[in-house]
């Protein structure tokens, strides 16, 4: 692709960069700057308004951001140097940033395309667990649940708890097999689905760079799955995080990376995370040279979920300042506190589906069902459900989104301490039917005539 | 004594506002002023910081700030500790805590919240950082007499090794000299539970909570 061509010279700014202590990178160069960009560019959460429709706060924080990724960098922790770029270097990448991209193959190809706040087409819809722990007799079952949907453009896997019923250990040939393990069962589940070009986003069982490499080699997951690659929080990378990118640059494989800012954390409070996001997704193209940009906020307390009303209000700004900015394909993963078989876990996805598609996402992924934690908490309805809404927000102003919000958000969020892991796959979905239980969509049922009467066109 | 009714609630300002240096001038100041170190530190540090502490469960303040506090609190900690040790007055701590990322990991921003929260209730923490081998966790928890070895994870192929940390625990007989403390994403209470762990947090604020009952 041609903003792939940097690649020595990342790595000689990896080897050549200003040495820098860790704790004066994150109080200082990320914690105390961001805090001040905020202050300098007047972002301001109003509390009650969960979407932004100030276009003007949106490109102040995209000039925010574009300013913490100049004067931070990137942390590489492997050498304690920072990678780092002027305005105008970032600024010439950014123009050259791919807005385009297919993935899949054969009948299942589908193409990512930028999109605009208010865009009247649709977000590319990825269903999938987004790395959520399942039991190995469920993987199989659970990932065609996902796939079957037509809805469901392209797939994310979930992580396996298990090879051959033994638990992998991080670094071990353990892993290096439950990274094969994962690409030959989704692969076998997209063929049983019908849909064997389908993307599958990749390697989630098994995170080591060794793992990823191996399994994203011949006979293993293909170059048109989706690979990724993470940025640690707070704008960190390391040397195996920079092995994965060479060798899926070298390979000419789809290259997806994230970053998920932490409320609360080094990046503060929603204005924050709003200003981290940019520059995040910025530093992403700059060291790994990104297809997909993606990133899923994570709430402190709440089992990681990014649901609540200062990460959505966070992500919207984000999303639209980049969007407004940028060419990127912006990914924003759904991570509801709530499991199957719960209303709630319905309503939290519709409000992360209108919030990022009303902003400008190319791509609604997950939802990431009971915080990704609770293992096979997790099933295909929901992700029909938050690609339905998905596509009927898809032209949708954002006052009427903001407006729909303030009906949807209560629904869930005085609930969000409380335990709403709902039920396993097994007890929503008939193994031999693989069809969601009686029960399971009833409240599908009840929830799309319940939203639909809020003002969500469903089709 | 006007000095020190002057220079006490600018102690506590130095630690709200993170102010290193001007907490430790401030420190120098009361105890030439005749300040009680062990009142510096049971009357203003730790409910300071308790409180700050309080504040960051209902992020009213965040992460930097309560590192910042922790930090200056520290620079007060410096100058009276040498008086504390001298009159053999106890610097009291509700305890001490290894904590890491464990093996196969690089999460550290949950860990640190947790790291920053014990010590802004009154525990001294060791932190060793993330990807932690095995044998560091316990090596270190033996050589500084740790109470708690606090584990996270965020990953669900670094799991073995924080049953690898209770298996060697459970064999070597020392499961009751020290107690073991999880959280983190893959990790829950029927994790801990079953693989005999001593308890699980599943943020910050509940860390703090299980750690006091752990030391009890």
């Amino acid at each position: 692709m041609r903003n792939s061509g940097r690649l020595v010279d990342i790595l000689d700014r990896m080897e050549n960069g200003p040495v820098t202590s860790e704790k004066e990178f994150d109080l200082i160069l990320v914690a105390a700057r961001t805090q001040a960009l905020v202050k300098e560019y007047e972002l301001k959460f109003d509390g009650v308004n969960i979407i932004n429709t100030d276009d003007d706060m949106a490109d102040r924080c995209f000039h925010a951001g574009l300013t913490l990724a100049v004067d931070a960098g990137v942390y590489c922790t492997s050498n304690r140097r920072r990678l780092t770029w002027t305005r105008r270097e970032i600024e010439d990448v950014i123009k050259h940033s791919p807005r385009s991209m297919t993935i899949g193959f054969g009948r299942d190809a589908i193409s990512d395309v930028h999109r605009d706040p208010e865009d009247p087409r649709p977000p590319t819809i990825i269903g999938g667990p987004v790395g959520n722990p399942l039991p190995e007799e469920l993987f199989l079952p659970v990932m065609q649940s996902y796939i079957q949907e037509p809805v469901v453009d392209a797939v994310i896997n979930g992580t396996l708890d298990s090879v051959y019923s033994r638990v992998p250990r991080a670094g071990s040939p353990w892993e290096l097999l439950s990274g094969w393990h994962e690409a030959e069962m989704s692969i076998t589940a997209a063929r049983r689905a019908g849909r064997e070009g389908i993307s599958i986003g990749c390697v989630q069982t098994a995170t080591s760079d060794i793992a990823e490499l191996s399994a994203t080699s011949f006979g293993g997951f293909r170059k048109t799955d989706f690979h990724h690659i993470a940025m640690i929080s707070e704008l960190k990378t390391d040397y195996k995080l920079l092995n994965k990118m060479v060798h899926l640059i070298k390979t000419d494989s789809i290259v997806h990376t994230f970053c998920n800012p932490i409320y609360g954390g080094l990046a503060g409070g929603a204005e924050g995370i709003a200003v981290m996001g940019v520059a995040g997704m910025i530093l992403l193209q700059m060291i790994y040279m990104t297809t997909t940009h993606s990133t899923s906020p994570t709430h402190p307390f709440f089992q990681g979920c990014n649901t609540t009303p200062e990460i959505l209000w966070g992500t919207s700004l984000f999303t639209q300042a980049l969007s407004r900015n940028t060419p990127f394909l912006l990914v924003v993963v759904t991570t509801p506190v709530s499991g199957p078989e719960t209303r709630t876990l319905l309503y939290e996805s519709a409000a992360m589906a209108l919030t990022a598609t009303v902003s400008g996402t190319a791509r609604l992924m997950g939802p990431r069902s009971a915080g990704g934690t609770i293992p096979g908490h997790c099933s295909g309805l929901e992700a029909r459900f938050a690609g339905e809404v998905g596509h009927a927000a898809a032209g949708m102003s954002r006052e009427q989104a903001s407006l729909l919000m303030q009906r949807i958000v209560p629904e869930y969020v005085d609930l969000l301490q409380t335990d709403m892991r709902g039920k396993r796959f097994d007890d929503v979905y008939d193994l031999d039917t693989l069809q969601p239980t009686a029960e399971w969509l009833g409240i599908y049922d009840q929830t799309v005539e319940e939203i639909t009467g809020l003002g969500v066109p469903f089709s | 004594m006007k000095d020190l009714e002057a220079t006490l609630p600018q102690m506590e300002e130095a630690i709200r506002s993170g102010d290193e240096k001007q907490a430790a001038v401030l420190a120098d100041k009361a105890v030439e002023a005749g300040a009680e170190p062990l009142e510096i530190l049971q009357g203003l540090i730790m409910p300071t910081l308790r409180d700050i502490g309080d504040k960051f469960g209902r992020l009213e303040l965040f992460l930097p700030e309560m590192m910042m506090a922790a930090n200056a609190a520290k620079a007060i900690i410096a100058v009276i500790d040498p008086i504390l040790k001298e009159k053999e007055q106890s610097g009291a701590s509700f305890g001490r805590v290894v904590i890491g990322t464990v093996a196969g990991d690089v999460h550290d921003i949950g860990k640190n919240m947790v790291s920053v929260m014990l010590q802004v209730n009154g525990f001294e923490v060791i932190d060793l950082g993330t990807d932690v081998p095995v044998n560091t966790f316990l090596s270190s928890a033996r050589s500084q007499e740790a109470d708690i070895i606090a584990i996270s994870s965020l990953l669900t192929t670094s799991l073995p090794y924080v049953k690898d940390v209770l298996a060697v625990l459970s064999e070597t007989d020392e499961k009751d000299r020290f107690k073991v403390m999880v959280g983190g994403g893959p990790l829950t209470s029927e994790w801990a539970e079953e693989h005999g762990a001593d308890g699980y947090g599943k943020d910050a604020s509940e860390a703090v909570t299980l750690a006091r009952k752990l030391i009890g």
